[in-house]
């Protein structure tokens, strides 16, 4: 489960863009990220490229901290129980990250020795993973020259090794084929009907239609709409999600005009 | 714990990169020993002189002189007769020197005055300098002996011409040409030390991040410091391999050539090399530090090619600076990393005692910049800018 409120992260422009001499503005990457994530849901990050998706998940996989907000994965807090939180939490970033000259199976064993598995127990488990991912058939093969969807899952069974209560997934889909997509629509609903909690950034309005329970839509940086598919369609009296996104963030700007006007 | 499995996958890893391997294992520890060392090796033969090894020598008018024939040969100077055109042979190399025993020699040997020979020789040749050298020296020998028997024959004692009695004493315990190739040694170990952790180095942390998988591997529920010391720990393996590899390769090197003949008594017998390994070792620490901190400042493996390319003059800075200026071994100069270590290790190579106080400062000073390394390292894997 994730509880994110009013997140906000911001980073120095890089120094080549910036005046000299005149203080760099500071590039606001998340200005105000706050919702929720429940166990056995799959929670749909909706926004388009550097809404400030990628970022989010990064605070809430302790690996940037929030200069303002807190946010709660399984009870720990990510700024003061950062193992705890590492513990309870499968990241996978948008690229696979896979080191090429390892095979499949040696990518994943290392994360799960890292996790802490003995090494029969990270043997079992990488079995398993293998085998629930379908992945036998690329299981022993060094991972240069992998396909993209081969790549996904190599880095999908790594953020699973240690059975986290809550994966994070930064667009998981990005690259993959039709039917590498459809296969991992599959495993992302039975990891969900298993009781944990998922969370899925994307760009793709489809995608998210296709897969989430619950949508969070982020732009610049802001949720601008938090609810069921239904809700969303609702309350900006649209019927494609698509139409209810440009409604949702057009309100949004108005919102942000009216402040500062006023 | 995490820090050893972090260790163990990078360096197995890294053993499947072929560059990798070849810069740790080949290029250090065998090609530049081959090409330093051994083109030094041939030079120093080239320039010493065998007088046991029996050499031919043309001689025009080989009949004028038998005296002087017959010593030659009982000096290992077999006599053969002259090419046709002397000049142009002995120009083009396919003669090395001719003696030229002028018509009047005999006459002028049995009047009493000097007697003409002309050695042909060609001084931009090296092996034909060598050759006219060592028919040079067996002549000033002939000539003392032919001298002493004059004045013998004179009523003079010989000694009457000998005013003075110069002996060399050299206090060096080494001998003059023994010192370029004493500095080798330690050039030969950094050099090899540094290359060999270089590509391991770039690979475990600019490459890690150029891959994107530092992402994921700092969310998982480890320290970064284990990260960071594990890499550190990679690094190190391949620095300390690639040193040992080195330190054979030139014990086996110098097996294979007679160092004797280098003047001097400059060493490289198997307790020498294990004494400068020994005193070089603080150096494997320094290095693999050195290389992961610079590393770990760039953001990708070109950029750090570029910065710790420029960082290879480090390790060379000492060896030319000890070339051309004469930077003695003192105290102050002992607990500087590197410096220390190759006068350290000349020192050795040269059979000279080292103080206890040096041995200790170097390896205090070098430890000290290693944990001050080690330090920023960490430090640098704590910011946040790592990921971007």
């Amino acid at each position: 489960m994730i509880i994110a409120r009013q997140l906000r992260k911001s980073f120095k422009p890089a120094s080549r863009l910036s005046g000299k001499g005149k203080r760099a503005k500071r590039i606001v990457a998340v200005d105000d990220v706050s919702f929720d994530a429940a166990d056995g849901s799959i929670t749909g990050l909706l926004g388009p490229n550097g809404a400030g998706k990628s970022t989010t998940l990064r605070m809430l996989a302790t690996l940037v901290s929030p200069e303002h907000g807190h946010a709660i994965i399984d009870g720990f807090d990510v700024q003061h129980d950062v193992l705890e939180v590492r513990q309870h939490l499968g990241f996978m970033p948008h690229n696979a990250g896979i080191y090429p000259r390892l095979t499949s199976r040696e990518n994943i064993h290392y994360y799960a020795r890292l996790c802490g598995l003995d090494n029969r127990q990270s043997q079992q488990r990488v079995g398993e993973l293998i085998e629930q991912l379908s992945m036998s058939d690329f299981a022993d093969r060094r991972t240069a020259g992998f396909s993209q969807g081969q790549k996904t899952k190599v880095a999908l069974a790594r953020a699973l090794v240690h059975q986290p209560q809550t994966i994070m997934l930064d667009e998981p889909t990005n690259g993959l084929d039709v039917m590498a997509t459809r296969g991992l629509r599959d495993i992302i609903r039975t990891l969900a009907a298993n009781g944990h909690c998922i969370v899925f950034s994307s760009h793709i309005m489809q995608e998210v239609a296709a897969l989430c329970d619950h949508i969070a839509i982020i732009s610049n940086g802001v949720i601008a709409m938090e609810d069921t598919l239904q809700g969303i369609l609702q309350r900006t009296a649209q019927t494609d999600l698509e139409d209810a996104f440009v409604v949702a963030t057009r309100s949004l700007q108005d919102n942000a005009l009216d402040t500062n006007r006023s | 714990m995490n820090l050893f499995i972090v260790m163990f996958k990078e360096i197995v890893d890294n053993l499947r990169d072929r560059q990798t391997v070849f810069y740790a294992l080949l290029f250090g520890p065998v090609l530049l020993p081959l090409l330093l060392g051994g083109s030094m090796v041939a030079s120093f033969k080239q320039l010493s002189i065998d007088f046991d090894q029996i050499t031919r020598l043309s001689v025009v008018n080989a009949d004028k002189a038998p005296q002087l024939i017959e010593f030659l040969y009982s000096n290992n100077v077999d006599v053969d007769p002259a090419p046709r055109n002397v000049q142009s042979s002995v120009r083009y190399g396919d003669t090395l020197v001719v003696l030229e025993i002028k018509d009047d020699f005999a006459s002028a040997l049995r009047a009493g005055e000097p007697a003409p020979l002309t050695l042909h020789m060609n001084n931009a040749d090296k092996d034909s300098s060598k050759a006219a050298r060592r028919i040079t020296t067996l002549l000033r020998v002939y000539e003392q002996t032919i001298n002493a028997l004059r004045l013998q024959h004179r009523g003079i004692d010989p000694l009457t011409f000998d005013s003075l009695n110069i002996i060399q004493n050299d206090v060096s315990s080494d001998g003059a040409n023994g010192q370029l190739l004493a500095s080798i040694l330690p050039f030969l170990f950094i050099m090899s030390m540094v290359m060999g952790g270089f590509y391991l180095a770039i690979d475990t942390t600019a490459g890690e991040r150029e891959r994107q998988s530092l992402e994921p591997l700092l969310s998982l529920p480890l320290s970064r410091t284990a990260v960071v010391f594990g890499k550190y720990g990679a690094t190190l393996c391949f620095v300390t391999l690639s040193g040992l590899l080195t330190a054979l390769s030139i014990y086996t090197l110098f097996k294979l050539f007679p160092v004797e003949l280098m003047g001097g008594q400059i060493r490289f017998d198997g307790k020498t090399l294990t004494r400068a390994f020994l005193l070089a070792s603080p150096l494997l620490l320094f290095i693999s530090a050195l290389l992961i901190t610079v590393s770990a400042i760039t953001r990708s493996t070109k950029e750090a090619q570029t910065y710790l390319g420029l960082l290879m003059v480090i390790p060379m800075a000492p060896f030319f600076l000890l070339q051309f200026l004469n930077v003695r071994s003192t105290t102050m100069s002992m607990p500087i990393p590197m410096l220390s270590q190759y006068q350290l290790l000349e020192s050795t190579v040269l059979g000279d005692t080292i103080p206890w106080l040096h041995i200790a400062l170097s390896a205090a000073g070098t430890l000290i910049a290693t944990a001050v390394l080690l330090f920023l390292a960490s430090h640098l894997y704590r910011r946040e800018r790592l990921l971007h």
